[in-house]
């Protein structure tokens, strides 16, 4: 099922400076928290002078497409998928 | 006298990433993996796929198929519309990974890239195979594990290409000239990057059923009766691994199209879209200082029949509202309204956008032109359509962004950005 979301959510990330990265470890979507075990991609996407951080991440049941606004520093919930068809 | 295959060391690399449109949906979600998946244009029934995953191609699904083909093959195939800022970073990484290792990199499609490695032959210590291999896992490593290629090596760009279709997914093929025969022994003609249907036909009318006949026929007949023209010369050179295809075409025209989701003859929701793709073949063609003189209309109605035109303008268009205005001429004069399922504009005959001859009538010209250059500015600052022409107000963004098939100019534009 996968599902088009767009929604406002709290995470938790992940700083490390000895690799200079930066990872979401946790999200709160609809009053549940998810661990996230895996980040599978990342890119940005510019729009004119803002970035937005595209995050590609798993939970080990679903996957999540995440949105950091860098001027706003949001983060949004744009998609969800289990991976079974809709 | 006949001439010899070429006995060159392969040279040219060609990657192509395997099912690349599906593969990278699944490298980004991880449960899409092992399932079979397409990426369609639409995700809706009538829906045309782009691009089936390696675990959907197993299903006999292919390119081209309507969405609903595809569930008849497997029901429970998953269909995903394209993610095109994924699809693009992919590229962007994969051009980056490549340039490591020669002067000569071109991208020929979104998800395709040939390394020309004989201007720096002379500092390669070690065998294009093992080079190959580094940059299969260089992709796994800084694209995504997922991500698979299939690499051919060959001593033209046509045998590289050969070379990277003869084992998907994940193949590495070298054609040399001792291999070549076998190699085409093993392919028929439509197999042959370039040979359609049609040529194959018109191959077939000179009694060349195979690959080996093809590269057996003598150079008179095919340029003289086979194809007519100087393409059977190409053909006769490039079959035996000569380079002909390392030419750069300089950019002609600018020109967008679309598809409409909905189907409309309502002469208002047209203009509203020949406005957005005028909108967005001037972005480019401003951003490439140049200004056109020519603008082109081609439009497909819905009962599958065209129609187009072209015109010269006596000023060179450069501004939004010149092109809308060409183009909405054309399109005012075709000769009956039905509805349409797509158009096409382009601009052409393009000049320096800085030798505009001055008008003798109309003094605002260069006026409008700063105008339009501000209005470019604060889009590049604050995004795309935050200042748009009023007639785009109301119109949500019904254009979707698109990946075009092939060798894309467009591709140069992902590169500055």
């Amino acid at each position: 099922m996968h599902e088009k979301i767009n929604e406002k959510i709290s995470v938790i990330t992940k700083y490390d400076r000895m690799k200079g990265t930066v990872m979401p470890i946790k999200l709160r979507w609809q009053g549940r928290d998810y661990i996230i075990e895996k980040l599978a991609y990342y890119h940005r996407i510019r729009e004119g002078r803002n970035i937005h951080h595209i995050f590609y991440v798993s939970d080990g049941n679903m996957d999540f497409k995440l949105r950091l606004d860098s001027e706003t520093l949001h983060w949004t919930l744009e998609e969800t998928t289990d991976g079974t068809s809709n | 006298m006949e001439l010899p295959i070429n006995r060159n060391k392969p040279l040219v690399m060609h990657i192509d990433l395997n099912s690349c449109f599906a593969t990278a949906m699944q490298q980004a979600n991880p449960h899409l993996r092992r399932k079979p998946l397409v990426v369609a244009a639409y995700d809706s029934p009538r829906g045309c796929v782009l691009a089936p995953s390696i675990e959907a191609k197993r299903f006999g699904i292919k390119t081209g198929m309507r969405v609903m083909e595809a569930k008849h093959l497997c029901k429970d195939v998953i269909v995903r519309t394209t993610d095109v800022p994924l699809v693009r970073d992919v590229h962007v990484r994969l051009k980056k990974i490549t340039k490591d290792y020669s002067t000569i990199v071109v991208p020929k499609s979104i998800d395709e890239v040939v390394i020309d490695f004989n201007p720096v032959q002379s500092v390669i210590r070690r065998p294009l195979s093992d080079i190959a291999c580094e940059i299969k896992e260089r992709i796994k490593r800084e694209i995504g594990e997922w991500m698979v290629c299939s690499v051919g090596i060959g001593m033209n760009r046509f045998l590289a290409k050969t070379g990277a279709s003869l084992h998907k997914p994940d193949g590495l093929d070298i054609i040399t000239y001792e291999n070549l025969r076998k190699v085409y022994s093993t392919l028929k003609l439509i197999d042959l990057c370039g040979i359609s249907h049609r040529f194959q036909a018109r191959l077939n009318t000179y009694g060349i059923f195979t690959p080996l006949q093809f590269l057996d026929s003598p150079l008179e007949l095919l340029k003289k009766q086979v194809f007519q023209s100087i393409v059977g010369f190409y053909w006769y050179r490039r079959l035996r691994g000569y380079e002909i295809d390392n030419v750069e075409f300089l950019r002609k025209s600018f020109g967008q199209d679309y598809a409409l989701g909905k189907q409309t003859a309502n002469p208002q929701e047209l203009s509203k879209i020949i406005m957005r793709l005028c909108e967005k073949m001037g972005r480019r063609l401003r951003n490439a200082g140049r200004a056109a003189n020519g603008i082109h209309v081609s439009i497909i109605y819905n009962d599958y029949t065209f129609w187009h035109r072209a015109r010269l303008m006596n000023q060179p268009m450069y501004t939004t509202q010149e092109l809308y205005r060409g183009a909405q001429l054309i399109f005012n004069q075709q000769p009956e309204r039905k509805i349409v399922a797509k158009i096409s504009i382009a601009c052409y005959d393009h000049v320096s956008s800085s030798k505009s001859q001055l008008s003798l009538f109309d003094n605002n010209e260069d006026k409008l032109r700063k105008v339009s250059d501000a209005i470019d500015t604060l889009n590049d600052k604050y995004g795309e359509f935050v200042v748009a022409p009023g007639l785009l107000l109301g119109m949500d963004n019904s254009i979707i962004d698109r990946i075009a098939f092939g060798a894309v100019k467009e591709l140069e534009d992902l590169y500055t950005n």
